[in-house]
């Protein structure tokens, strides 16, 4: 089977904000004449901006992890709740589904986004010609549960809200939990960035 | 392509290219209406609230934002006030003023630009991962308080649902089809 002809063979542009379809306009700075948005061939410097952010978010999961997420304060003590061991509070009252879920949106999403955008962006930038198909499903399956690993700080927004009862115990906010909403926005952020169709390019 | 397939896809990537749309512009119009009517329950009134040795305690939507403000935590407050509360209200109100003058063949000014970055905003609605934050969040509290729900609580619920069927209702190629269809 033949490569399929694609957009730029034929000499069209794809509108990314309302997916008009364009005939190849010679201009310098081309706009989409439906919705006025800029129209490129490729989104502009696509891999060097998904590395950069990539890189940020990398950097930014270690004090995410590290870092206590939050504090809880009594009278006599100050408990300090890292991802991981809200995680083991959750396992040790008994509710292992939640406590898995936690786990699994909080520590293994944001480590596999990070990962799997890295072999993408990689292999994009190699232009490797084998298993597109699975790596271009790979970083539709990433965008799409990437959101979710946010839960956790609206879990310890409600608790912060919540837990305030005058001066004998209250919830307060750790810096782990600002690089953890950190490290989501940025994934997001690089998965945006990221053109999928460089996946697909061959060497010229 | 063939007319009649379900849904056109990319036949290099597999990614999915176009469903058939056809939906009405009066249907979008009352789905964002009554997902406006949500957003305002579940701005309005308390999310959750909990009692605890003869105190009690409750916190809305916009509370939950505020309290991480006051703790010095601006960013992340701004984080949680504009994916739980800003985006939604913008979604909702963005489209309304677009679809609203549409219905009567009128374009609403700067259409393209505003639906543009309406389109551009979807990805930043988190209501639904607010909910799942929220039953973990329950889910620690109940070992040491009694959990009163609130009316926003169910209405966030509701307005999950609603978002989500509003964002399936007006995708672009279905808006653009619409100013098409409405140019008159």
């Amino acid at each position: 089977m033949s490569a399929p002809a694609t957009g730029r063979s034929l000499g069209l542009l794809v509108c990314l904000q309302c997916r008009a379809t364009v005939r190849g306009l010679q201009v310098p700075y081309p706009r989409c004449p439906r919705c006025h948005a800029h129209l490129h061939q490729r989104k502009p410097h696509s891999l060097a901006l998904t590395a950069a952010l990539l890189l940020c978010a990398a950097v930014l999961y270690i004090p995410a992890n590290l870092l206590p997420v939050m504090y809880y304060n009594t009278l006599f003590e100050e408990e300090r709740d890292t991802i991981m061991s809200g995680v083991l509070v959750l396992l040790q009252s008994g509710s292992w589904p939640i406590a898995l879920l936690v786990f699994v949106a909080s520590i293994v999403v944001p480590l596999l986004k990070i990962i799997a955008l890295s072999v993408v962006l990689f292999s994009a930038w190699r232009r490797t010609p084998r298993y597109r198909t699975q790596r271009s499903e790979l970083f539709r399956m990433v965008e799409f549960i990437g959101r979710w690993s946010m839960l956790d700080v609206y879990a310890i927004s409600l608790l912060v809200a919540l837990v305030q009862i005058r001066s004998l115990a209250y919830v307060s906010v750790g810096w782990g939990a600002l690089a953890f909403g950190a490290v989501v926005v940025l994934t997001m952020f690089a998965a945006r960035t990221f053109d999928e169709r460089l996946l697909w390019e061959t060497e010229q | 392509m063939a007319p009649f397939s379900p849904a056109t896809r990319c036949a290099r990537c597999r990614a999915l290219l176009q469903r058939p749309e056809n939906g009405s512009i009066d249907t979008a119009v009352a789905v964002a209406i009554c997902a406006l009517v949500l957003f305002l329950l579940t701005t309005a009134y308390p999310f959750v609230g909990i009692q605890y040795n003869g105190t009690s305690r409750d916190t809305t939507l916009v509370g939950a934002a505020l309290s991480l403000y006051r703790q010095d935590h601006a960013s992340l407050a701004c984080l949680v006030f504009i994916t739980t509360v800003l985006s939604p209200l913008l979604q909702i109100a963005g489209l309304l003023y677009l679809l609203i003058p549409l219905r009567r063949g009128r374009q609403a000014p700067g259409m393209g630009t505003v639906f543009r970055l309406l389109t551009q905003l979807r990805p930043w609605i988190f209501v639904e991962v607010f909910m799942l934050g929220a039953l973990v969040a329950l889910v620690r509290l109940s070992a040491y308080a009694r959990l009163v729900p609130g009316v926003a609580i169910w209405s966030c619920g509701l307005l999950m649902l609603a978002l989500a069927a509003l964002t399936s209702r007006t995708t672009p190629g279905q808006f653009w089809r619409w100013v098409e269809e409405y140019r008159t």
